[in-house]
């Protein structure tokens, strides 16, 4: 351990928390709840973190709400089904470490924090009909709208999304048809909950941390970029921070939380550590790897899990807060009917509507010739999506923007514009159409997820609705690009169950801890959820405030006892 | 549709006042997220403005035509979004105060069409009020400075 004292302090608390996502604000809401003083270190002018950027869903298996509404559920079968899905690229202790805790912090936060929290009826789990122990629906957990204005000064300085609808909840939008069918949905509730500044989704999910906080008179210091960490030879026992061009020494007497999520905006970092090239980010950015650069010279432990390249693109004239240009995920549109995905060859080669099968696709590498074989890739849709879905911000009645892909007459004529074999790509919508108006995609299984369905399906299109021909001209076609997967990982520092950073001697580096995207996803493996990756922050917070305040959690010891581990 | 109206008092006179709003580039520049204004003629001109609503920020242009020039009280003026389903108008009242002392009535209204409009009008929602107060806070904020200016 380095011993790197200053000469003298220039403040003193309990905690520190690096980064005000859901999980720098968990563990400094416990901490003062346990008794010690806490600070939130926040790099960037705005709070809320990643968690502000997200759907705001947190997945909770065996949770106290599912079980009142009668739904199913366990611990045990939350286990089960992240252990199956992990592929043995998880940690077993992890996974169950993760399902035991993250009920109990949930239920910690709203009975101590007023966090509200629901069932997002009918949302299944991504498996769900795939693999055993995976629900219906009883899982997936979001906010009760949010009142901004309780937040004061911080009304303004707590981070919005830029891609989110947060004027709705998951319940308002998928009553009515989920995102494919953003027609059918209530406007005018979603322009009273803009005016008064009633936030939904991750938004609101990150504001009520926020107030938490502030409730508790934490003291969230924004424009604070933590430079490195300081050691008393033994321990962890502070942080350096630059704030107005100073430095300022920060005593943390009980412990470091580096919550600072991943390092997306790193492009440098994704292709050495995620092996992703010239990734776009929907992320801010601050994102660009503090946690290894200030846990890395203390000897943490990194980990790494399989992962994806997302896909995504930038609509022309859309822009983030940073001036940058905003990326749109592709996620939600390539699944809907009348769209499919081609590489080069003008061939489909996936599922487009279940991003965890399709995105393992796109970095494939065909060693024969050294080439990625499916990337570049386009988008193709025809008219019917114009008029009836939203295609990113381009909603029907707008028109396409000028500059975004290539609009042609005929899909011969598209595959031209757009440099790919016209033949194929004409035998390839003909293969496509015969069997989407069965309903069917024999040859990649899309439209069979009832994941697929609720996410972007169109529930009123039939027979299938992920699955729509495309014959209507004018058709479109527009290249999508790589993009990172909202700042969740494939590498971050690798924790105990108590959400200690590990050292490369595998003991814990004391006073040292990590919470959210910041930390390796031992309890996913080679599997994402959605929802999880907000209840590892709210998770791993609660944990690292529990011990660093002199109160561990014993509830992994008894789980395994009790499940005979 | 949805409509926003806010007024302010500005410590000129209401000729002085005049003399400022007649040009149609002034009223551009005095919109926030103001980019570029281009006169087409007397009465129509192109504004290209980068507007923000919650983290998003998106360049829009906007086509202005003003319907009544009536010196020096009135001015009636109507717009449509390029490329986007939204129109609207509004229009600018000023009354007389004082010598040196003008009421100025700002209404503008947004008018969404097609299948989306109703999503249109609820995004305006809470900008048009915004976008209104500050549109009348510079507009004081910069009558005033140029006139005190004046040699």
């Amino acid at each position: 351990m380095m011993r790197n004292l200053p000469t003298t302090w220039d403040m003193e608390t309990g905690l520190v928390s690096i980064g005000s996502g859901i999980g720098g604000l968990s563990a400094a809401i416990t901490a003062y709840d346990e008794g010690a003083q806490a600070l939130v270190l926040e790099r960037s002018e705005q709070v809320g973190g990643v968690t502000a950027l997200s759907m705001g869903e947190v997945w909770v298996a065996g949770n106290h709400h599912a079980a009142a509404l009668g739904l199913e559920d366990s611990v045990e079968s939350g286990f089960r089904y992240l252990k199956r899905l992990s592929m043995g690229y998880g940690n077993d202790l992890a996974i169950l470490n993760k399902v035991v805790h993250a009920r109990h912090a949930l239920r910690y936060f709203e009975e101590r924090m007023g966090l509200q929290m629901r069932v997002i009826r009918n949302c299944p789990d991504y498996y769900y009909r795939t693999t055993d122990d995976s629900v219906a629906e009883g899982r997936m957990l979001e906010v009760v709208p949010f009142a901004a204005e309780t937040l004061g000064e911080w009304q303004s300085k707590t981070r919005l999304s830029p891609q989110m609808p947060y004027g709705l909840t998951h319940h308002d939008m998928f009553e009515r048809g989920g995102v494919a069918n953003m027609m059918k949905w209530d406007f005018a509730l979603m322009g009273e909950r803009l005016s008064k500044d009633e936030r939904c989704l991750g938004p609101g999910l990150a504001a009520y941390f926020v107030k938490g906080a502030l409730d508790r008179g934490i003291p969230l210091l924004t424009g604070s970029m933590a430079q490195e960490l300081i050691g008393d030879g033994e321990r962890i026992v502070g942080v350096r921070v630059t704030r107005d061009g100073k430095d300022l020494f920060v005593k943390a007497t009980r412990g470091v939380v580096i919550a600072a999520s991943s390092y997306e905006r790193n492009q440098d970092y994704n292709k050495t550590l995620g092996q992703q090239l010239e990734l776009g980010s929907m992320v801010f950015s601050t994102i660009d790897g503090s946690n290894f650069r200030l846990a890395g010279p203390v000897g943490a432990r990194s980990a790494r899990v399989p992962d994806i390249t997302s896909l995504g693109f930038v609509v022309p004239g859309e822009e983030d807060e940073e001036g940058k240009p905003l990326w749109r995920s592709a996620l939600p549109v390539i699944g809907q009917p009348h769209t499919i995905v081609v590489n080069r060859k003008g061939k489909r080669f996936g599922n487009e509507a279940f991003y965890r099968s399709f995105y393992y696709t796109i970095d494939i590498i065909d060693g024969g010739n050294q080439t990625h074989p499916n990337f570049p890739c386009w988008v193709i849709i025809d008219s019917q999506v114009r008029e009836k879905y939203p295609f990113g911000a381009i909603t029907p009645g707008q028109d396409w923007p000028a500059g975004l892909g290539a609009i042609a007459d005929t899909i011969g004529e598209l595959a031209g514009k757009i440099g790919i074999d016209a033949r194929e790509l004409e035998a390839t919508v003909a293969t496509f159409n015969t069997h989407a108006d069965q309903g069917e995609d024999p040859e990649f299984g899309r439209g069979r997820h009832p994941w697929s369905i609720w996410m972007c399906g169109d529930p009123f299109h039939k027979p299938n609705p992920n699955l729509g021909s495309l014959v209507k001209p004018p058709f479109y076609a527009v290249e999508l690009k790589r993009m990172g997967g909202t700042a969740i990982p494939a590498v971050g520092l690798l924790t105990d169950h108590h959400s200690r950073v590990m050292g490369w001697d595998d003991g814990p580096i004391e006073g040292l801890y990590a919470a959210g995207n910041s930390v390796a996803r031992m309890e996913t493996g080679a599997v994402m959820q959605s929802g999880i990756s907000n209840a590892r922050g709210m998770t791993y917070g609660w944990l690292a405030a529990r011990h660093a305040t002199g109160h561990p959690s014993g509830l992994l010891k008894e789980e395994i006892k009790r499940l005979g581990l | 549709m949805i409509e926003a109206e806010q007024s302010v008092v500005v410590d000129v006179g209401i000729d002085d006042v005049w003399h400022y709003v007649k040009d149609m580039q002034r009223w551009a520049g005095m919109m926030p997220g103001y980019r570029e204004c281009t006169l087409i003629d007397a009465d129509d001109s192109r504004w290209t403005l980068k507007v923000g609503v919650g983290g998003l920020v998106r360049t829009v242009k906007v086509l202005v035509h003003v319907e009544e020039w009536d010196e020096p009280e009135r001015v009636v003026f109507s717009y449509q979004l390029e490329g986007d389903p939204v129109r609207g108008g509004g229009s600018y009242h000023a009354r007389r105060k004082g010598a040196h002392e003008t009421e100025v009535a700002l209404r503008v209204r947004v008018e969404g069409s097609g299948p989306m409009a109703p999503m249109w009008e609820a995004m305006s929602r809470p900008l048009l009020p915004q976008l209104a107060k500050s549109f009348a806070a510079k507009l004081k904020a910069e009558i005033e400075a140029a006139v005190r200016a004046r040699p």
